[in-house]
Formats: structure tokens, C-alpha cells, sequence
């Protein structure tokens, strides 16, 4: 199965703006709004994409005059490929559609309350009107899905539960080609998980998501395939790709049971990344109050370094200390560091300590204290190593 | 199905189209048929197939679009009829222009169609989509179209053909079947057709035709009755013929019969004579052949020349008992002796001749014994050969021939002169013949002369 697209947002063939630039006059506002401003669909952050504009009217006609073109939409892990046109010489007029792949779906004008009442004086018609069709789209497939009962079976289930109520995207597989039906949803309680993290964090709750797609290759769900999907920036921020594993679908399970376990999963492991990043702030303040002026600078974003200058007897060193994402589970590296001596290729003489007296369970004050002491003990030994190993 | 368009319909479409600077759409009027063409192979007893063909006559494009539709492509009726007006019945589909966009009914053209496919009450409704698709740089523009039956499940694309559009050299210009309804041709041809049509719509030239035929069916008719006629006429002849034929030969039977009769009498009594004249008697025996007179002719002299032959008639004429003909030189056939003036004229008297001759030479003899170079080869028109002596004993069958006997008359008896000279050159034939034919005077044995008594 390939998921193209899904990551790339912001991926155009060209950027909006030399797209507006071909586009007739009348027609550009609405354009705008659709490309500029358009989300659709459970994947905020991928944007819809203009392709392929041509014109309707004479080929002497002058420039610009594109007034038909294709619309890529992202839904459930695929790409609609919706061919819009309109006529520039009558851009009051409501466009036409041609649905790609899709000769079969054919929505009820009547649903769609943005073409019965078209106004062309409305940037954001053409936008809505497109959000109609994805809806009746998705109705489509709900009533594809009737061929297949298991997903629907699945569908109808989690439809019921007020956790995801709607957020879903419902793709019916072509039975000629190898693309499975798909469900993809959002985890829900990863919405108010966000909402939290956004204060705390860089996290864009608007640009950021996280959507589960569980694709079933066969009716009788033997292969099912599930995926996470999370922004760059929260796949980031959970520590990569590598570090978010989800448990594979259980023979025979059901959507509604898996569902709140990854869910969980994803819960619980954004728990504990904010309650390191409160942790690696905690700490830090700690250590600023306790060495004050020793501070030289710190990481005031993530939290995530911090460096000392200090002095005993006479000899001054730097301490970096390194907080891993998952601290404070993770003890902190500490790297000392001398000032005068140089190694043999020309760094500055420094030892890792990477074990030293912790514990996770304190918190940032004692582990100021105690790192304190630990300096302490440390430091003629330290000294002596780079006297003896350090040139100056 | 199959579906054509003539093409001045075609490019008036294209015209429409390609003038618009938008998209564009009209109705296409025309009719729809179904064609069964029943195939006969040697392999199977006959299949029928039925064809549904569509032909397109005529366009009626629309001024503007949205013009009988509103924006959620619901077909607003009235407007409709105010578009087509009385042109609707003839309505079998409507076409659709648009630039640069794909081979594929778009989601309005599906909605309409299908309110259309109601109103109109055509339940194969054709869309026609016209697409034209120009390069970048505009060097090159193509004209796409496809013909559609949206309404089936399958098969949705037909294809369109315009007649006499493609390789006409490899192909005849085929007249379409697609009628002019132009007012302006059907004016002229109203006009200037009296020169061709008469008033009851045919061309006059297959009547001018078909009355030459008439005459020369009349006239075939006419030689039919005649031919009819000879040969009932030839028919009746021939029966005449044929009774007479049967005569000749009962009388044959009974004259030899009574000849015998006499003979067996006669030498009882008398010894056998000599054959001295047999020979000059013979043209006398010959020529009495055929007479069955009780009493037994006169003998000719028993000198050794024969006795002319105008001798003989005058004998012959007081033999002939039944006949009351004038002269019996008429009734006698007329012989022809190589170089002889004339010759009796083919005809139904030649043939009476030539048949009853044969027959009086039958008795017990071959119709033709003497065939000899000197003798004129004597032909009538039935083919039946004859000679000289056939002639002469033919004479009684000429009592029904009076015509033609006068004019033999007139001839001189030369001929008869050249025939008793050329009688001692007929060596052939037998003596038994003689003997039968001999006349009753004459003794059997062949010594007729002997017996002659002066």
C-alpha cells in the first residue's frame, strides 16, 4: 500500500501564487481562498493543490484566461484528482465538475446548498462548495462499503462512540486494483492532548496532526494494516519515527478495541513527553537558582542543555549537561570540560560522565543539590586527569 | 448500435463550437431506426441481427449556457419547449463543447441527461461531447468527439461516422440516407422537375422507356398469333399429307395385288413374253405404277424405240379413271433432267411430289434405285430424295395439285425426251422391281417384248 502525499503539505507542482497569476481576473478570488486558506478533510496540514490550468475560451483570446483546472485533494490516504471548469467569460456562472476515477459518484445537487445558491462575489464559495462535495463524497463510500460488511461493521461501531464521532475518512478499495478499503481517523483524545502541548510547547495544534489509517486488504480483515501518521513536528517532538511503535492489529479484533489502544499508547507517550519537557524546565530553574552567575547559557526553549561555568580552587571548568527526551527517566549526561587544556586535536579536554549519583525520583532541586556534590568529588580528579592528559 | 452524422451537420456543429468563446451545447435532431439483417451461412440456418442506428440530420445550439438549466442543473421545461419548439419530437440528443478538459461526462451533463432522457421520452438519449485540445504553444489543435449512451450500463461509447469523410480513394462516395430538408432545394426541385417527372411523380424518361417496351411486347405478341396460326396451318398439311401418303400406299397394295392376280391368269394361258420391251417400257411401266385400272393398259409398240412419252399420256389419260383433270400431262410430275430450265417450285405441290413418288417406289424396292451420275438429282423441299422415275409415277397424286400443273404444261416435253433417252442408262434397277412394276401386259420373266403382240 503507498501513502504518497500524506507527509509532504505544502508540496505544489507550482506555488499558488503563479497559479493565480494564469487564472482569469473574475476567477482568482476563488481561487485564492481555496488554495491559500483550504483545508479539507481530517489532514489539515496538507493544503489543496491546483494543477494543470487551462483555458475554455479561443487560443487568440489574451491572457490570463485559465479558467478550468485539476484539484488535488487528500482523503483518507489517497489523492482525489477533481477536474474543475469554469467559463471565464462568464465567471458569474457555477463550474462544472468531472470527478476523475470516480464516474460513478454523482452527489444530489440538492446537498450541495453552495451551487444551488452560487455566489460568485463569495471568495470562499468555490471552497465551501468544494467541503460539500467532499462530504457527499464520503457518503459515497460509506455506501461502497456496503459490499464489504466487515469495514462497515467497524465503521458503524466506531460511528457510535462519541470519541470519534465524524472525524473519519472512509476510502472503499477498487476491487481492480490493490488499494484496500481504509478508515482513517483522528485519535481523539490526542486533540485535547494537543491543545494542552501547544501552550508548552512549539506545537501547532492547526498545523499539527496525528491520524491513525488501518487499511484492511481483504473482507475478512486477515490483513489488516495500520498506521500512525503524525506531523513532522510532533513525530519530532515524540522523539522520531523510531519511537513510536504500534501494536500490530490483532487477528480478529475489532476497530473499536484497537482503536483506544493506540490512542492510548499515543496518550500516554505524549504524557510523557510534556511531563519531561515540565521536568527539563524544572530542572534547569533548579540549577540557574543554584548556580546563579555559573550559568553560561541554557537551552530556554526546549530545555533540553544547559552549561556552567565554574570554579574550584582556583580552577575553573565548564559543565555541559545534556537532558535526554526522556528525563527524567533518562539521567542527564554531564560533560566537563576544562578551559585550559587542549587534546591532541585541538579540542578542549573534556571527560562524560554519564553515571554519576541520581535518581529520578528527585526533583530539580535536589538534583541541583546533589549534582553540586557530585561536582564536587569529581572535580580534583578531573583536574588531574587534564593537568596529565591535556596540553595547555 | 451505429451512429452517423452527415457532414454539413458535423461542421456546422464544429463551426458553432469552435466560434464560441466558451463552452457551448445544443440539441441534435434526427431519427432512430432499427436495421435486422438476417445472415444466412452454411453453417447455420440464419441469424438476425438487429442494428439500432442513429442518424443525425440536424443541430440546434443554444444561444447561451444555463439557457433551459438552472445552477443546480435542474431542467426547467418551459424553456425547454421555448428552445426547441416544434422541433422536439425530433429531438434524439444533445451535444456538449468544451475546451481543454477531459473525454468524461461531467457531473452536470449527467444530471441533465437524465432529466432529459424523461422529458423528451427518449429512452436512448446520445450525448455527443466535442472536446478540443490545443498544445501549449498553439501549433497544433485537435478535435476530439465522442458519442455516448449514458443511459446503458455498458458500451457506453458508440461510434460516430460521417460518410465520405476519410480515404475516398479506396472507397465509393456513398449517398447518405439522410433527407434534405433544406426548403430551398425542396423549391427548386419543385420548380424545374415538371422537365423530368410527370404529374404522377415518375420520371418521364422511364416512360418513354417503358412504352417502347409495351410496343415491343405487342409486337412479339402479334408474331406469336401469326406463328401460332402457320403452324396450325403446316399442322393441318401434314395431316393431309399424311392421309394422302396412306392412300397411295393402300392403292399400291391393291394395284400390285391385282397385278399379280393378272399375271397368274395371264400365264396360265399364255406363254411368258419377251423383255424386249422392257426397257423402252419401262418409263411406260414406271409411270403406270400407280394406276390400279382393272383392264390392262395398251402395250406400247414393240418397236425398238420407245414410244415418246407424249405417246404415253395421251395412253395414260384415257387410264385415268378417277381423275377428271384436263389434262393428265398435268397431273404428271414434272422430271428434271440435269441442265433443265426450271423447277417446280418448293412448296406443298414439291413436297406432295417428293413423298408420294417415295412411296410408289416402295413396293418391294428401295425408294431410290436408280441414282446415276446423268440423273439430275431431283430434290423437293422436304428433303426426300427423287429421281426421274419417282416423278413420273407420282402422276395421280397430282389430281388435288391442279395449280401448279398448268404451268408445267406449258413447258415442252423435252424433258421427257431427255428422261426415255436416259432411261436405257438405268441398269440398277433390278429386274424384280420391273417385274412388280411392270404393267400387267408384260410378261413376268422380263420378256415383255416377246410377248408384245402387234
Amino acid at each position: 500500500i503507498l501513502y504518497c502525499g500524506f507527509y509532504l503539505w505544502k508540496m505544489n507542482n507550482m506555488s499558488p501564487e503563479v497559479a493565480l497569476h494564469r487564472i482569469s481576473p473574475e476567477l482568482r478570488p476563488l481561487l485564492c481562498s481555496v488554495v491559500r486558506n483550504g483545508r479539507v478533510g481530517l489532514d489539515s496540514t496538507n493544503c489543496l493543490r491546483v494543477t494543470d490550468l487551462k483555458t475554455g475560451c479561443t487560443s487568440l483570446t489574451p491572457g490570463p484566461c485559465c479558467d478550468r483546472f485539476k484539484l488535488h485533494i487528500p482523503y483518507a490516504g489517497e489523492t482525489l484528482k477533481w477536474d474543475i471548469i469554469f467559463n471565464a467569460r462568464y465567471p458569474e456562472l457555477p463550474p462544472d465538475f468531472i470527478f476523475g476515477e470516480d464516474a460513478e459518484f454523482l452527489p444530489e445537487p440538492s446537498e450541495l446548498p453552495h451551487l444551488v445558491q452560487w455566489d460568485a462575489g463569495d471568495p470562499e464559495c468555490l471552497l465551501q462548495l468544494v467541503k460539500e462535495l467532499i462530504q457527499q463524497y464520503h457518503q459515497y463510500q460509506c455506501q461502497r462499503l456496503r459490499e464489504s460488511s466487515r469495514l462497515l461493521f467497524e465503521y458503524d461501531s466506531l460511528l457510535e462512540d462519541p470519541n470519534y464521532g465524524r472525524n473519519m475518512e472512509i476510502y472503499a478499495g477498487r476491487k481492480n486494483s490493490w488499494v484496500g478499503d481504509r478508515i482513517v481517523l483522528v485519535c481523539p483524545s490526542f486533540i485535547s492532548i494537543m491543545s494542552s502541548l501547544s501552550q508548552d510547547t512549539a506545537l501547532d495544534p492547526g498545523e499539527d496532526v496525528a491520524l491513525l489509517s488501518v487499511s484492511f486488504e481483504d473482507a475478512e480483515a486477515t490483513q489488516v494494516f495500520p498506521k500512525l501518521y503524525l506531523s513532522p513536528s510532533i513525530e519530532h517532538a515524540l522523539g522520531g519515527s523510531s519511537a513510536l511503535h504500534i501494536p500490530a492489529f490483532p487477528s480478529g479484533g475489532c476497530l473499536i478495541d484497537y482503536v483506544p489502544q493506540v490512542c492510548q499508547l499515543l496518550t500516554n507517550k505524549v504524557q510523557y513527553v510534556i511531563q519531561g519537557y515540565h521536568k527539563r524546565r524544572e530542572y534547569i530553574a533548579a540549577f540557574l537558582s543554584h548556580f546563579g552567575m555559573g550559568v553560561v547559557e541554557y537551552d530556554a526553549e526546549g530545555f533540553t542543555k544547559l552549561t556552567l561555568l565554574l570554579m574550584w580552587k582556583d580552577f575553573c571548568f565548564l559543565v555541559h549537561v545534556d537532558l535526554p527526551l526522556y528525563f527524567p527517566r533518562d539521567q542527564p549526561t554531564l560533560t566537563f570540560q576544562s578551559v585550559y587544556h587542549f587534546t591532541n586535536s585541538g579540542q578542549l579536554y573534556s571527560q562524560v560522565q554519564k553515571s554519576y549519583p541520581y535518581s529520578p525520583r528527585w526533583d530539580g532541586n535536589e538534583m541541583a543539590k546533589r549534582a553540586k556534590a557530585y561536582f564536587k568529588s569529581f572535580i580534583p580528579q578531573f583536574q588531574e586527569g587534564a593537568f596529565a592528559n591535556g596540553k595547555l | 448500435m451505429a451512429a452517423s452524422i452527415s457532414g454539413y451537420t458535423f461542421s456546422s456543429v464544429c463551426f458553432h463550437s469552435a466560434n464560441s468563446n466558451s463552452d457551448h451545447e445544443g440539441f441534435l435532431l434526427g431519427e432512430v431506426r432499427q436495421e435486422e439483417t438476417v445472415s444466412i451461412s452454411d453453417t447455420q440456418i440464419s441469424t438476425a441481427e438487429l442494428l439500432q442506428v442513429v442518424e443525425i440530420h440536424n443541430h440546434d445550439p443554444c444561444a447561451q449556457l444555463f439557457s433551459f438549466y438552472d445552477y443546480a442543473g435542474k431542467v426547467n421545461e418551459d424553456n425547454l419547449n421555448r428552445i426547441l419548439k416544434d422541433r422536439r419530437k425530433s429531438v434524439i440528443g444533445w451535444y456538449r463543447f468544451r475546451r481543454n478538459t477531459q473525454q468524461q461526462m461531467s457531473f452536470r451533463e449527467q444530471i441533465i441527461h437524465k432529466q432529459l432522457t424523461q422529458l423528451l421520452g427518449v429512452p436512448d438519449l446520445v450525448f455527443l461531447l466535442f472536446s478540443f485540445i490545443s498544445t501549449a504553444n498553439s501549433s497544433t489543435h485537435a478535435l476530439e468527439y465522442v458519442l455516448f449512451r449514458p443511459n446503458r450500463r455498458y458500451n457506453q461509447r458508440i461510434t460516430l461516422t460521417i460518410p465520405n469523410l476519410g480515404n475516398t480513394s479506396q472507397q465509393e462516395y456513398k449517398v447518405s440516407s439522410v433527407p434534405n430538408t433544406s426548403l430551398n432545394y425542396a423549391k427548386v426541385i419543385k420548380e424545374h422537375g415538371a422537365e423530368f417527372f410527370d404529374k404522377d411523380g415518375v420520371m418521364k424518361d422511364i416512360r418513354t422507356i417503358f412504352q417502347v417496351y409495351s410496343a415491343l411486347q405487342d409486337k412479339v405478341q402479334a408474331v406469336c398469333g401469326e406463328v401460332e396460326q402457320s403452324e396450325r396451318v403446316k399442322e393441318k398439311i401434314q395431316e393431309d399429307v399424311n392421309k394422302l401418303k396412306q392412300q397411295i400406299a393402300l392403292r399400291k397394295r391393291k394395284t400390285a395385288e391385282e397385278e399379280r392376280r393378272l399375271r397368274e391368269a395371264q400365264n396360265a394361258e399364255s406363254h411368258p413374253t419377251s423383255e424386249e420391251n422392257s426397257e423402252p417400257s419401262e418409263t411406260s411401266l414406271l409411270s403406270r405404277v400407280a394406276f390400279h385400272a382393272p383392264s390392262a393398259p395398251e402395250r406400247p409398240g414393240t418397236s425398238p424405240n420407245p414410244p415418246s412419252y407424249s405417246d404415253l399420256l395421251s395412253q395414260e389419260d384415257s387410264l385415268l379413271s378417277s381423275s377428271s383433270s384436263p389434262t393428265s400431262a398435268a397431273l404428271l410430275p414434272r422430271p428434271q433432267a440435269v441442265g433443265s430450265p426450271g423447277h417446280p417450285t418448293p412448296g406443298p405441290l414439291g413436297m406432295g411430289l417428293g413423298l408420294s413418288l417415295g412411296l410408289g417406289l416402295g413396293l418391294g424396292a428401295s425408294s431410290n434405285p436408280v441414282p446415276t451420275p446423268s440423273t439430275a438429282y431431283l430434290g423437293n423441299g422436304d428433303g426426300s430424295s427423287s429421281d426421274s422415275l419417282d416423278r413420273q409415277a407420282a402422276g395421280q397424286e397430282d389430281d388435288d395439285d391442279d395449280d401448279d400443273d398448268d404451268d408445267d404444261d406449258d413447258e415442252d416435253s423435252s424433258e421427257y425426251e431427255n428422261l426415255v433417252s436416259e432411261a436405257a442408262h438405268l441398269p440398277m434397277v433390278s429386274a424384280s422391281v420391273l417385274a412388280q412394276g411392270r404393267p400387267a401386259a408384260l410378261s413376268p420373266d422380263g420378256d415383255a417384248r416377246g410377248s408384245q403382240t402387234s
